[in-house]
């Protein structure tokens, strides 16, 4: 396993790479943001280490740069601030967890095992329908190519309704599909995470058929993604 | 400085007291002036109006006089008149007459002659005439009949009189003429009358123009107050309108008020950053040196570590609450969208646990504070409830009377019993070693709560783990 280390401190990327490479993987390591980018741009990784404080480009400009360009490998993101809105513009940029310094090696190493096993699920293919794309690997979904920010229900949801865009989903149907055996089961409760879905990808797209249900479908004069 | 608190007390009583009301002020002083205005107006006028009303009247009792006395010669038991042919002195009671008489050195007045229409009736003669013509012979002196004369018609008179000498005669005679002044008396009241119901109308007119000069002159005033009265409940950033001269210039420095607040608060929110990133850096390295080395010295810098760790981060945030608190002006901060955006963040970073965060909070819920301070409050409780459930966590947030908001955060972990729910509380404690993170979440949750004047509670769930109650603030 490929690993890129981006921080800038060198005593704390010394130790790092020591741990890193004691538990098997071959590191990388970038000390600043211009570095970072393009060793993440060139060099196929399997997940990466991105402190948030860097010299040149920071962290997050980093991070939103190799997302525009496609690249879905996983991102653990190192941030001393510690405020959650560093944490929240690090999860708009794309990242995948974080970790508030200081930290302990043995739970960066647990965390990217976690990273490393969500990432290496079958390969699925990408859903589209109009300008709207999911991600069933990597759980992203993007509209127009900005990131979505889903929670995990709104997911599953809009996961379902792409894989049956088209077709009319009564709400039965939805509940029977969304929640667990141990969920409360209240058919009311869909059309709350509808109304945050269309707030999300667009109201226009998920059409109300009276007495019926939901249905997903491109918006008009959008052609179907390639 | 005296000379400037000096100043200060002579604005001062130009100022007003303090809870009186401007446009009340404004009105009252304005119609005071008018009522005074108005009135000194009307009397000025009526009163000139009678007077030039019983001038008219001297004039022709003046002439009256005069014909009487070119009729008038001395005989040596008195005066004859010659007839004169004036018709209303000579039919009876008809509101002109003319008498002739002398004083008498006791003071009596005896009649000589009078005019055909008083028909045996004797003019009033004022109690001090006599004395008052003597002091001024020849000179006309005029005064009202009080009325007490003559019934049946009990005319009102205005009289004149005059002492003159005649020819061929020592003692001096009395010429008096009277006309009946009830027409001119009805007029001037009349005229009055119309006079001060004009005045009256002119004067309500005033009151009322006045008070809406008042309102309509005030109104920037009233719309400052207002934009004013929304950024402190949160509802504008800041004095968006452009007023009128007098009072843009307040605007202005309240909106370099508010910015300079601001600019504050950012300072120091960047200085508490930058000191943060400095400190924990190195301590990132000195807790990573330690880790995994077996002796005395690696377990002392590991546990001093966790302890700095731990104070660095209270005492941070402490320093970012202060600067909030001097801040002072609410802002609007939308809360189901920092729920939305802490659930997905968690949701994905506690993905290997399968957590499902459930959440409601009505649309037009808005926490009355900074966004930082509340995704930091929903922040670090929910990564708590993350962290202990075993699937489920639920958040929910709604208006809770005036001005004020509850958020629940539950999780269906093993929850804590009752007598440790005070210590998590406390900075620094921390129940399980073995759990990830600082252990301070609560604490840091409990002080920034505290700071908005809040409260934060902890409780048994009905999922079965911990039941955090916060009340904070709410925007309108």
């Amino acid at each position: 396993m490929r690993v890129l280390l981006v921080e800038d401190d060198a005593d704390l990327s010394r130790q790092l790479k020591g741990a890193l490479s004691d538990a098997g993987y071959a590191v990388d390591h970038a000390a600043d943001g211009e570095e970072a980018h393009f060793l993440g741009d060139t060099e196929p990784y399997d997940v990466v280490v991105l402190d948030l404080g860097l010299p040149k480009i920071d962290g997050v400009s980093v991070l939103e740069r190799w997302r525009r360009d496609g690249k879905t490998t996983p991102v653990l993101i190192l941030t001393a601030r510690g405020a959650w809105s560093d944490k929240v513009s690090g999860f708009d940029a794309g990242a995948d967890d974080y970790l508030t310094k200081p930290f302990h090696t043995e739970e960066l190493l647990a965390r990217l095992r976690a990273l490393l096993r969500r990432s290496a699920g079958i390969a699925v293919a990408t859903l589209s329908c109009g300008g709207l794309r999911l991600d069933p690997k990597a759980a992203r979904a993007t509209v127009n190519g900005e990131p979505l920010r889903l929670t995990s229900l709104e997911y599953r949801l809009l996961h379902y309704m792409m894989m049956h865009q088209g077709r009319v989903i009564s709400r039965t149907e939805l509940v029977e599909h969304l929640y667990d055996q141990d969920f409360d089961r209240d058919s009311n409760t869909i059309e709350v995470f509808i109304g945050r879905l269309r707030k999300k990808v667009g109201a226009d797209r998920i059409e109300t058929v009276r007495g019926l249900g939901y249905r997903l479908t491109p918006l008009a004069g959008e052609t179907e993604a390639a | 400085m005296t000379d400037e608190t000096a100043a200060g007390a002579g604005w001062g009583r130009f100022i007003g007291r303090p809870g009186r009301s401007l446009t009340r002020r404004l009105i009252w002083l304005a119609s005071a002036w008018i009522v005074v205005a108005l009135a000194a107006t009307g009397w000025i006028l009526t009163t000139q109006y009678q007077e030039s009303a019983f001038r008219r009247l001297g004039d022709m009792l003046s002439d009256t006089i005069d014909e009487v006395v070119i009729a008038t010669v001395a005989t040596p038991d008195g005066v004859t008149v010659a007839e004169i042919r004036d018709a209303p002195t000579l039919r009876g009671l008809s509101g002109k007459y003319w008498m002739v008489a002398e004083v008498l050195p006791d003071g009596a007045v005896r009649v000589l002659a009078r005019s055909p229409s008083l028909a045996g009736e004797t003019l009033y003669i004022a109690p001090e005439l006599p004395a008052r013509l003597q002091a001024s012979m020849g000179d006309l002196l005029t005064y009202n009949d009080p009325g007490i004369l003559r019934p049946p018609q009990r005319q009102p008179l205005r009289i004149a009189a005059s002492l003159k000498t005649l020819p061929g005669r020592t003692e001096p005679v009395v010429f008096m003429a009277g006309i009946d002044r009830s027409d001119i008396e009805a007029d001037t009241r009349e005229f009055a009358a119309y006079v001060w119901i004009a005045l009256l109308a002119l004067g309500v007119g005033l009151v009322i123009a006045v008070f809406l000069q008042v309102q309509i002159g005030l109104r920037p005033l009233f719309a400052l107050r207002n934009e004013i009265a929304n950024v402190r409940k949160g509802r504008a950033a800041r004095i968006e309108h452009a007023y009128p001269l007098e009072i843009q210039p307040l605007a202005e420095q309240v909106n370099r008020l508010l910015d300079h607040n601001q600019e504050v608060v950012e300072r120091q929110r960047t200085h508490v950053g930058n000191l943060a990133h400095a400190l924990k850096t190195p301590l990132s390295v000195m807790l990573a040196e330690a880790e995994g080395k077996i002796d005395p010295l690696a377990e002392i810098v590991r546990r001093q570590t966790e302890v700095m760790k731990g104070q660095v981060d209270h005492h941070l945030r402490r320093a970012r609450a202060a600067a909030r608190a001097a801040h002072g002006l609410g802002e609007r901060t939308p809360v189901g969208e920092v729920i939305d955006e802490m659930a997905v963040m968690l949701e994905r970073v506690f993905q290997s646990k399968d957590v499902e965060i459930d959440w409601r909070a009505p649309d037009d819920l808005a926490f009355l504070g900074e966004r930082q301070d509340l995704q930091e409050i929903l922040g670090n409780l929910m990564e708590n409830a993350c962290k202990w459930s075993t699937r489920r966590v639920r958040v929910s947030a709604g208006a809770s009377g005036l001005g004020q908001m509850i958020a629940v955060v539950e999780d269906d972990g093993p929850g804590l019993p009752e007598d440790q729910r005070a210590a998590v509380l406390k900075r620094g404690t921390r129940l399980d070693e073995d759990a990830p993170g600082s252990g301070l979440g609560l604490s840091i949750v409990d002080d920034l709560t505290r700071a908005y004047g809040g409260r934060l509670t902890l409780g048994a769930s009905d999922l079965g783990g911990l039941k955090a109650v916060l009340e904070l603030p709410a925007a309108e």
